[in-house]
This record gives C-alpha cells, sequence and structure tokens, in this order.
C-alpha cells in the first residue's frame, strides 16, 4: 500500500503510530461559510489490507452533526463504498471507491461533504431532518460541536 | 493513429488455473503448479461480499467464470518503455519497469496487469476514466468487424 502525502488546504493528515501504515489521523478544519467554520475536527483513517481495491474507513473522533456522518462518527459517502455493481442499482459503479482515490481525493470529498451535505442518503437521520427543517436548530447544533472541537 | 500496443499473447490461462487449483487433486496434470498464493483466493462478487470458491453460489459463480473470461480477452503485453504516455501504474502508484506485465484495457489505459485483474474481478471498470470495460469491449468487437 502506497500513501502519498500532500499539503492541502483544510486539513493535515499523518501517521498514529509511525509503525503502523494502515492507521491514519487527520485534521480537518471546517470550511469557510458553512456551519462548521472555525471547528477542527479530529478523524481517524483505517486502510483495509486489500488496499487500494478496497476503501478505507473513515470515522471522526470529535464529536460532529451532519446527516452523512452517523453518531458514533463513521462517515458515509459513496466513494468510500465498496466498488462493484449494487444489486440494487442505488449507486453507479463509478461513483464507488476506485483504487486512484487517495488521502487527499478522500479528504477533498469530506470537505465538500462537510459544505454540501446529502440528505438523501443520510447515517443520521435526525440531523438530515434538522438540516432539511430546522435550519436554525441544525446551526446551533454545529456550532456547539465546534466550540467543544475548539477547547480540545 | 499511431498504437504502441504489443500484440496479445497466447491467452493467459494462469486466471483460470488460479480458480482451479482449489481442488487439489486435478491440478496434477496441468503442468507446473500455479504461482505461490498467500492462501485460497477469495473473490467479491458483489459488494461487501467476500467468498472462497466453495461459499459461492451458482449465480455467483458462473458470473465470476463469465467475468475471467471477459478479463482473458483484454491485451496483455510487456512494458517496452515505448510508451511514453503512460509512466507509472495508477492502482499501486509504482513506475512501469522494463518487462513489467501490462493489461490494456479497451479506453487504452493501461496499468499492471496484476493490479488491474484484481480489481476488474471486484468492479468491471476503467479505474482512470470509470468507462465500464464490458461496454468498451463491445464497442471494440463492432468497430473491427
Amino acid at each position: 500500500a502506497e500513501l502519498n502525502k500532500h499539503p492541502v488546504e483544510g486539513f493535515s493528515a499523518g501517521l498514529i503510530d509511525d509503525d503502523d501504515i494502515y492507521h491514519w489521523e487527520v485534521l480537518i478544519i471546517g470550511p469557510p461559510d458553512t456551519p462548521f467554520e472555525g471547528g477542527f475536527f479530529k478523524a481517524h483513517l483505517t486502510f483495509p489490507k486489500d488496499y487500494p481495491l478496497k476503501p478505507p474507513k473513515l470515522r471522526f473522533v470529535t464529536d460532529i452533526w451532519h446527516p452523512n456522518i452517523d453518531k458514533t462518527g463513521d462517515v458515509c459517502i459513496s466513494i468510500l463504498h465498496e466498488p462493484g455493481e449494487d444489486k440494487y442499482g442505488y449507486e453507479r459503479p463509478e461513483e464507488r471507491w476506485l483504487p486512484i482515490h487517495t488521502v487527499e481525493t478522500i479528504m477533498v470529498s469530506v470537505i465538500s461533504m462537510l459544505t454540501d451535505p446529502n440528505d438523501e442518503s443520510p447515517a443520521n437521520i435526525d440531523a438530515a431532518k434538522e438540516w432539511r427543517e430546522n435550519k436554525s436548530e441544525f446551526r446551533k447544533r454545529v456550532a456547539r460541536c465546534v466550540r467543544k472541537s475548539q477547547e480540545s | 493513429m499511431g498504437n504502441c500496443l504489443n500484440t496479445p499473447t497466447a491467452d493467459d490461462i494462469s486466471l483460470l488455473r488460479g480458480s482451479d487449483s482449489q481442488d487439489g487433486s486435478e491440478t496434477a496434470n496441468l503442468g507446473p503448479p500455479p504461482p505461490y498464493q498467500e492462501s485460497v483466493p477469495i473473490y467479491h462478487p458483489s459488494p461487501n461480499v467476500s467468498r472462497t470458491v466453495t461459499q459461492l453460489t451458482e449465480e455467483e459463480q458462473i458470473k465470476i467464470a463469465k467475468r475471467l473470461g471477459l478479463i482473458q480477452h483484454l491485451p496483455t503485453g510487456v512494458h517496452d518503455g515505448c510508451c511514453k504516455k503512460t509512466k507509472e501504474c495508477v492502482i499501486c502508484m509504482g513506475e512501469f519497469i522494463l518487462g513489467d506485465r501490462l493489461r490494456y484495457l479497451p479506453c487504452m489505459h493501461s496499468f499492471h496487469k496484476d493490479c488491474i485483474d484484481d480489481w476488474l474481478m471486484r468492479s468491471f471498470t476503467c479505474p482512470s476514466c470509470m468507462e465500464p470495460v464490458d461496454a468498451a469491449l463491445l464497442t471494440t468487437y463492432e468497430t473491427n468487424n
């Protein structure tokens, strides 16, 4: 598994333990002009042994309130879904994982997910409902997460 | 248009042999043993499904057999340093080295044979341009005939 490191605006990444290349920690800066602005969100990327044929898993360790991140912190975006033909035709193969993705392209997708949540396939239904029906309550809740993320 | 593809060699049967070798007794008269494999081959008939040959349903076996057949119709070659355009395999991010076994997809993207074959068994799409390989194969047949 070859993982590259390139500086990209909006996040930083590194190994949790220098001897284990399968576990990365990333720090994502809440994108400007979104409710997440000002937040520092820590997340762990776990690579499978057959990377890059299979996608890594991404889990936020900092509390975060977002329609596409479930309550345990697991991120649900299509490019992190295992490759192959989906029986239900829900996602086209090209929307799923591709072995050309890197930590950088994953993080770009995650930042775009923060900017623009996809409420059609929510991982956190309550957050999705709030985002759709009660934006001010959603913002308040995110603001609490942002504040909490600045303390730690 | 210039073409620096190597002419495909005889059909590569190593993939088939790999799947046959489950049953040790039948491989005895197939010549040299298949190359070292880490363990029993694992197949991925659909997302989040990993099975050994004996765990596959009939439907999955057919799907895999068809896939293996199609993959073997894709041309292979050995990197001879002539293709200046592609320098590295985007799957393993390793540079192509003289003598590396490559496989070419109908969309003209090339990869290390071992890297792309593993991928195509999971998803029949080109990792670079996301073109479905089966559709592209059909177009190639049509233009050739």
